[in-house]
């Protein structure tokens, strides 16, 4: 894995549980030893410098602070170990509490804050430092939803505020699309995809990254390429295979985000919509502002297939809390072809975002329309 | 019927028999009766032999013999006419010296491995901890042979004759440190693995070395367990006979330890038991303060170590 954070960026790590973020963190922050690869910061090769003298602070998941210290020595422990003025420790200490409001507890034990004034605490032990860069390890993970969106803001604002590098590491992927100038999408120790969130969720490098950004996660449906575009048992969409480089009979995925699946009445706002699909609805999950409806392929009308299967004869489709929509529905459905992704099979790596929109294809979704 | 005769022999019953019910009905009551007569049991062993001192100590030595538990007497000027006898200060501070170097040095050296048994994974690490195991349960007495021979400077390697250590501190301070080595290893190793990974990662991001972590945050929050392992081998080598009696001539000058000033009281021809239990009473005083101030330590380190995972 090779990556690269620019000075003053905000870089999220993402990936599933044991893709090796917080091994890649703890590789940085120098407390595992990499068995092969150099670490550099600022330019400076610190493969083998001890932890201390990196230049780094680092917020845990587990908070940390030391428990037999107040908040005053915890924050200022770093300060302490190298000598500081004593003025200079108090100066800093104290705006680091003023930016994180906890000005009142410096006196306090780590056991007696709730569970937002320890992180923020601990956010402040690193912050005294001024260090070239945080690293956080899920720093958000412990707390509840609440305060975790709030001091997901409030992470944002110190950002804007300081200036520096941070490099987070998370498995929320809300919390990497919100925050972050760029994300880094890991799996089994490999570096997916680093690129700011919008291109992360638009234009995936690969079906790991389309399927792991976004929630609900994207629909994927195998198939194959013919000389008329992508056809399966399910979905075919028309396109010229020419045009992307894909011969023709090649093991395709086509990929597309459950917003970008319409119902046929809605197809106004869709410039370049695809053929009709005839669907029945399976089930329903209602969320408040939108309805995520699971719908199956017309002909197999009940989900007795077995789990690989199923999942390319199923579409997650996201529609508007307010339409007429119910269980066991015979609906025609149409995607934005804009917004289709194709993936090969086999490795995985995207071959195109959001298919051509040529005159061809306007007059292919013409002629279904008279059909419908 | 049957349920009228029931309740007629319950309250028939004899007084045993209404005491053994009354026990079934609350056995908070007979637990508590039982922690009392415990209590008391454990007063009486842990307390008589120190009464008993005080009592051989008030007695004359003349009207010693055929006494009860009672002293005969009350000959108080014992306690202070004792240091004209014997220089029992020199052979206390003796003592506190061995024992505080033994301790210092024990506690430093198994903090070192407790660190490593307990922190880190290494290859060896069980066979390891079972020969330390092993080497505590020889018996001490199994050594002094060969001590002997080595502290009077007759094991030669290489030409080079071994320190001539005998009748000195370092004779007695040497084997205790390896001797009490291995159960305060035990006893920081389990302490040291509890404490969280990420307080160390914490400490070592924020400029410890890992020393310097062991000492700033594994240790204080280990401060009952560093006490407790402190405090056993403070009082052994404290109160230690075998080897201070037969690796020290008893000259005070020579760093002969309490043991040695206890016996100087017994001469050729008489033993003057109430000097000799005087000079015990006043050597137990120094632990006594030593445990106290040291239980306040314990209690302290434990209300402060609300480690938070």
């Amino acid at each position: 894995m090779n990556m690269h954070v620019q000075d003053g960026e905000f870089v999220c790590l993402v990936g599933p549980s044991g893709c090796g973020k917080s091994t890649t963190m703890e590789m940085v922050a120098g407390l595992t030893l990499p068995t092969e690869g150099d670490v550099t910061i600022s330019g400076t090769n610190v493969t083998t410098h001890p932890p201390k003298d990196r230049g780094i602070a680092m917020v845990f998941q587990n908070i940390a602070l030391f428990p037999h210290m107040n908040v005053y020595d915890n924050m200022s422990f770093g300060l302490r170990l190298r000598n500081f003025d004593k003025k200079e420790i108090d100066r800093r200490v104290e705006r680091a509490a003023d930016i994180l409001q906890i000005k009142n507890l410096l006196n306090r034990k780590p056991s007696e804050l709730s569970g937002g004034q320890r992180q923020r605490v601990a956010i402040g032990r690193a912050i005294v430092r001024e260090p070239e860069a945080f690293l956080m390890d899920e720093p958000l993970a412990n707390l509840d939803a609440k305060l975790r969106v709030h001091m997901r803001t409030e992470l944002q604002r110190l950002h804007k505020e300081l200036q520096t590098t941070i490099i987070y590491v998370t498995h929320d992927q809300a919390e990497a699309m919100t925050m972050s100038d760029r994300i880094a999408v890991l799996n089994d120790g490999e570096l997916q995809q680093i690129d700011p969130p919008l291109i992360c969720y638009n234009e995936p490098a690969n079906r790991f990254v389309a399927g792991f950004i976004g929630s609900p996660s994207m629909n994927f449906i195998d198939g194959e390429v013919t000389a008329d575009g992508f056809d399966s048992e399910f979905v075919s969409v028309e396109f010229d295979p020419v045009g992307y480089d894909v011969p023709v009979g090649t093991s395709v995925t086509l990929g597309i985000r459950p917003e970008d699946v319409y119902l046929a009445d809605d197809r106004d706002g869709v410039l370049y919509p695809t053929k009709l699909i005839d669907t029945v609805t399976d089930v329903m999950e209602p969320m408040g502002d939108e309805i995520f409806v699971y719908l199956l392929h017309e002909t197999r009308e009940t989900t007795t297939m077995d789990e690989s299967q199923h999942r390319s004869k199923q579409l997650l489709m996201s529609v508007d809390s307010a339409t007429e929509i119910s269980e066991e529905d015979h609906v025609a459905v149409f995607l934005d072809r804009t917004k289709l992704h194709l993936f090969d099979q086999k490795s995985g790596e995207a071959i195109a975002h959001g298919l051509e929109t040529s005159t061809r294809d306007h007059a292919a979704t013409q002629n279904t329309t008279p059909k419908n | 019927m049957t349920t009228a005769q029931n309740t007629e022999i319950e309250s028939e019953g004899g007084p045993f028999t209404r005491w053994v019910r009354n026990a079934i009905d609350n056995p908070g009551k007979v637990h508590r009766a039982m922690f009392y007569v415990a209590l008391v049991f454990f007063l009486f062993t842990t307390l008589f032999p120190i009464y008993w001192l005080v009592v051989l100590a008030l007695t004359p030595n003349n009207l010693i013999v055929d006494m009860g538990v009672v002293p005969h007497g009350f000959n108080l000027s014992v306690f202070a006419e004792l240091w004209e006898l014997v220089p029992l200060h020199l052979y206390m501070f003796n003592s506190f010296v061995i024992a505080t170097v033994t301790t210092v040095y024990v506690l430093l050296v198994s903090s070192l491995s407790g660190y490593a048994f307990g922190r880190l994974e290494f290859r060896g690490k069980g066979g390891l901890l079972l020969l330390l195991l092993i080497i505590s349960f020889f018996p001490p007495a199994a050594f002094l042979l060969p001590l002997f021979k080595l502290f009077t400077g007759n094991v030669v390697v290489f030409g080079l004759h071994s320190p001539n250590l005998f009748n000195s501190m370092g004779a007695i301070i040497i084997p205790f440190s390896g001797l009490f080595l291995p159960l305060s290893v035990f006893i920081l190793t389990t302490f040291y693995s509890q404490i969280p990974d990420g307080l160390e990662d914490a400490a070592r991001v924020e400029g410890t070395t890992r020393f310097g972590a062991l000492f700033r945050v594994i240790m204080p929050l280990s401060a009952p367990g560093l006490s407790t392992a402190g405090i056993l081998t403070f009082i052994a080598v404290y109160n230690e006979f075998f080897f201070s009696f037969l690796l020290s001539t008893g000259d005070p000058e020579n760093g002969a330890p309490l043991v040695w000033g206890i016996l100087a009281f017994q001469g050729q021809y008489a033993s003057m038991y109430n000097y000799m239990a005087a000079a015990s009473l006043i050597g137990i005083l120094p632990i006594a303060l030593l445990v106290v101030v040291a239980q306040e330590k314990i209690v302290s380190g434990l209300t402060a170590g609300a480690i938070k995972e």
